[in-house]
């Protein structure tokens, strides 16, 4: 079969390979590249598991196809922490009790950066929509709505 | 045992979290390894169907494949959990019995060439009458899935306690009721997954397991293989919920193609395959019936409950069994029978759930509340009046020890002004009450014990190495944090060794609520020995009395004069220069009576102790479409003293999730054997815009055999919360329910029959 020639950066690394035009971005992260932090929980879309910052939306990789992001600047949940420090979103996580099982928290924690970039001080109400996007099933998700607030608060105080 | 707690009893942060949020904790389907093949599975796509033949050969053909098997590659062991129980071949060679069966698989080296390979495999079917509900198929005539269970009654549970026909005819008032309830998906986010490595006659496996120990037993005997070279090792677990407590055909699987093609093999489920070929929860109907005397003490409780058991037996005493005694734990009964019936159908395998008994339960409670109101009795004070306490024994003879039942629906009471509610409800506005016990473990055998070995190094760091394993519910860090309570290190200092078959002796596993209780137990007995062999060297070269040094802050010093201090890495290479190094075991087994059988004799000792818990939902139920909002939920919970609060909120907070908000919106639909709504996007998981708010509250108590005093933490609100909601929406509605859950047509009906019956 026809391959294409895909080329990005990611996690501020640039790669290129030859996929087949089928291939998704959640396949080529974590098959070609061991970026496993991306989880497959469902492969369509339904769970957010697999969240991605491409270009700086929060896109589901297993509905993108990679040849899509050809050009494109990706961050996944391995490349937040910087310099060895932790990302606030991830100090909260930790801090609030927000990981259980964490099979979804590679994608909760994706998503709710994507919000904290465009929104620096999002309301409860609006964490809680955007959050909605994503499925938990170990959490109830208070923690994990008290964690995005949290690290609001610290990176809005820290100015 | 210390009483002056450093760490235990803290809001730590979970030792497992760091791994988590970075990304870098793995999953089996994160494994690679040389060489590594990819699995996939050919599925029934009948329900009932006789197996004339399988035809590999085509596929082993395909380049690229490198093995191929059936039911006909197998020893043809059956897999059951009692010896009477052993009837499911996890790869059949005489039929299928449910859409979505294993039935042959090919290992190659990628994912195309596998489902190349699969589709063409042949198997001839000669398709049989199939029977998809328990009521049918418990008749004369209906089809027989199993030959050696007659009118497909695959247990039957009889507990007979004192004169229930008498007690019901001397009762002040007697009422009975039938309740229905759709089975649920667990939903877990980590589809299955199972890497198998063999190699020079040794079998590596790695899958989300809630017990590594029975996992190896059960591979060893399928496989014939001796079990120290069937070796279960550590992976993190992307949720259980009683999902993953048995042995999955997925195991038998991908152990087979690695043994065949020598390579190790990697079994990823789609989410679809997770939902239809691994455990399903039970769907059930419960009729029950209850005699109260006038003062609103349950006389007698006359129960009939059939379970819909799927294809195989699977946990079946148990599962037909759970529902009644964790009310029974909760409740006193003073005469009772209970028939329960698990029948096979032509559905999926079944198991236990976190929620297990949803119309059992829901449905006692609901009535409870309605005769209460014919007393005179609100829901608190029916539920106080009947309510076990410390020192009373159940109806099936288990003694309860420490006991915060009171207590809880007490503070959940307060704090909702319940009373006032429940009797002033405005239209479309009601709040409900749901209480239960749980017993922390259940008799199984010689596993139903924990050992923990623990060894201090050089650098005066510890490792614990102990069968316990974790299924995302904070078990890894709850043992590290007793460890580092009681060996005065960080919790950093600590490594654990844990959930791998080899290194590890056995312990009961994560599915009977047994982890802190009994696991957690065996840790802190191991370290307390280890601790005592620091403190004696301490003490001699400190010259002080032995009671006199503690350890904190990886320091041994002088309580009195804390000047006189040493670190605890001196006192660790003193000990190996004696030749006695500082290593350590300890052991819990918990006060069981091992003679309890679950259907011969359904009597005895359950469990060690009991958790208690108090669930108060308050719902709204729009008139018009019939949908219920929960606006408020609040949980109180008896766990013993918590060990990490923090994570016992979060176990309560997810129950609230999945057992409660569950009522109103989740179960699996089916045609006939098929399963329609297998996906995330068909099943609706609550979402963070459902939920209530939530407050949750621990009734902290010392149970006096729990490691320091802890008990299982947050299943309790597991098993009431979804009778809360169900209580709260017959508050509202002022009437029964009959059918669960309660999705908006079903409230629409309950509305309408309600109307009717005013006119």
């Amino acid at each position: 079969m026809k391959t294409i020639k895909v080329s990005f950066r990611v996690n501020d690394e640039t790669v290129a390979f030859q996929v087949k035009p089928y291939e998704t971005l959640l396949e080529t992260l974590r098959e070609r590249i061991d970026l496993i932090g991306s989880k497959e929980a469902c492969g369509m879309g339904a769970c957010g598991a697999c969240t991605v910052i491409v270009d700086g939306i929060p896109l589901r990789s297993c509905l993108v196809l990679t040849p899509e992001v050809n050009g494109a600047s990706i961050t996944t949940v391995e490349g937040l922490a910087k310099d060895g420090n932790l990302h606030p979103l991830q100090e909260a996580f930790m801090e609030k009790g927000a990981v259980q099982c964490g099979f979804c928290t590679s994608g909760m924690i994706m998503t709710a950066k994507a919000l904290l970039d465009r929104n620096k001080k999002p309301t409860q109400k609006e964490v809680i929509k955007t959050m909605s996007s994503n499925i938990c099933r170990c959490t109830g998700y208070k923690k994990i709505v008290e964690a995005v607030e949290y690290a609001a608060s610290r990176r809005t105080s820290a100015g | 045992m210390k009483d002056d707690l450093n760490i235990v009893g803290k809001r730590v942060v979970r030792s497992d979290s760091l791994a988590k949020v970075t990304g870098r904790a793995r999953y089996t389907a994160d494994l690679k390894f040389p060489n590594m093949l990819v699995a996939k599975v050919l599925r029934s796509p009948l329900p009932h169907a006789r197996i004339l033949g399988i035809d590999l050969t085509a596929a082993l053909k395909v380049p690229g494949v490198k093995a191929a098997i059936s039911g006909f590659d197998t020893y043809g062991v059956k897999w059951g959990v009692f010896r009477y129980t052993q009837d499911h071949d996890m790869l059949p060679t005489d039929k299928v019995r449910y859409i979505g069966e294993d039935v042959a698989a090919v290992a190659a080296v990628d994912e195309e060439t596998a489902l190349e390979a699969l589709s063409r495999i042949q198997v001839d079917y000669e398709p049989l009458p199939a029977v998809f509900e328990p009521n049918e198929a418990m008749q004369e005539g209906a089809p027989q899935i199993h030959d050696a269970y007659k009118n497909n009654i695959n247990v039957h549970v009889h507990i007979n306690v004192g004169d229930v026909d008498k007690a019901m005819s001397e009762a002040f008032l007697v009422r009975e009721d039938t309740f229905k309830a759709a089975g649920e998906a667990y939903a877990m986010m980590e589809p299955y997954a199972v890497v198998a490595s063999y190699a020079n006659g040794f079998l590596d496996l790695w899958m989300p397991n809630a017990g590594p120990h029975v996992r190896a037993k059960a591979l060893s005997n399928l496989l014939k293989m001796p079990l120290n070279r069937v070796r279960v090792r550590h992976i993190n677990s992307g949720g259980a919920f009683g999902g993953r407590s048995e042995v999955s055909p997925g195991d038998l699987v991908a152990s087979l193609l690695s043994i065949k093609a020598g390579r190790p093999v990697r079994l990823a489920l789609s989410r679809e395959e997770n939902a239809t070929s691994t455990r399903q929860v039970h769907d059930m109907i419960a009729t029950v019936k209850t005699g109260m005397s006038k003062d609103g003490a349950i006389m007698a409780k006359d129960y009939r409950v059939i379970y819909d058991g799927g294809a195989y037996s699977s946990t079946g005493p148990i599962a037909t069994s759970i529902p009644f005694y964790v009310y029974e734990e909760c409740y006193r009964f003073p005469n009772v029978r209970y028939n329960g019936y698990r029948v096979f159908t032509n559905k999926g395998i079944r198991g236990m759930y976190g929620c297990h008994g949803r119309a059992f339960i829901a449905g006692n409670e609901a009535q409870m509340d309605l005769m209460g109101k014919e007393l005179g009795m609100d829901p608190v004070d029916i539920r106080l009046k009947n309510g076990l306490t410390s020192g009373e024994v159940t109806a099936t003879q288990s003694k309860i020890t420490s006991c915060g039942l009171a207590e809880t629906i007490a503070t959940a009471s307060e704090r909702t002004n319940f009373k006032e509610k429940w009797t002033k409800t405005s239209k479309g506005k009601g709040i409900g009450m749901g209480c239960i016990a749980i017993m922390c473990g259940f008799p199984m055998g010689f596993r139903s014990g924990s050992s923990c070995y623990v060894k201090m190094n050089d650098d005066g760091q510890a490792t614990l190495v102990t069968g316990l394993v974790d299924n995302g519910q904070g078990n890894e860090s709850m043992v590290i944090q007793v460890a580092s309570e009681i060996l005065g290190i960080p919790m950093e200092d600590v490594n654990l060794v844990n959930a791998d078959t080899e290194a590890t002796n056995l312990d009961p596993g994560a599915y009977s609520q047994a982890a802190a209780f009994v696991g957690a137990n065996a840790v802190r007995i191991a370290c307390e020995n280890a601790r005592k062999k620091i403190v004696a060297i301490a003490a001699e070269k400190l010259g002080v009395k032995e009671a006199d040094i503690d350890l904190r802050d990886r320091m041994a010093f002088s309580r009195k004069t804390p000047g006189k201090n040493m670190r605890i890495s001196w006192v660790v290479r003193e000990a190996f220069f004696r030749g006695d190094p500082i290593v350590a075991t300890g052991t819990y087994f918990p006060s069981i009576d091992f003679e309890r059988e679950w259907v011969s004799r359904p009597w005895g000792q359950m469990a060690g102790t009991f958790s208690f818990g108090t669930s108060v939902a308050e719902v709204r139920i729009d008139g018009q479409t019939g949908k219920i909002t929960v606006p408020h939920f609040t949980a109180a919970h008896d766990c013993g003293r918590p060990i990490n609060p923090m994570a016992v909120e979060g176990q309560m907070e997810g129950s609230i999730q999945q057992a409660g908000i569950a009522t109103i919106m989740e179960e699996n639909l089916w045609n006939k054997g098929f399963l329609l709504n297998p996906d995330l996007l068909e099943y609706k998981v609550p979402l963070a815009c459902d939920m209530p708010e939530i407050e949750t509250i621990i009734v902290s108590s010392i149970d006096p055999e729990g490691p320091f005093g802890a008990k299982e933490g947050g299943l309790t609100i597991r098993m009431n919360a979804y009778s809360a909601i169900a209580c709260a929406v017959a508050n509202a509605t002022g009437t029964l329910f009959s059918e669960l859950p309660l999705t908006p047509d079903r409230v629409l009906n309950i509305l309408e029959r309600k109307k009717g019956a005013k006119k």
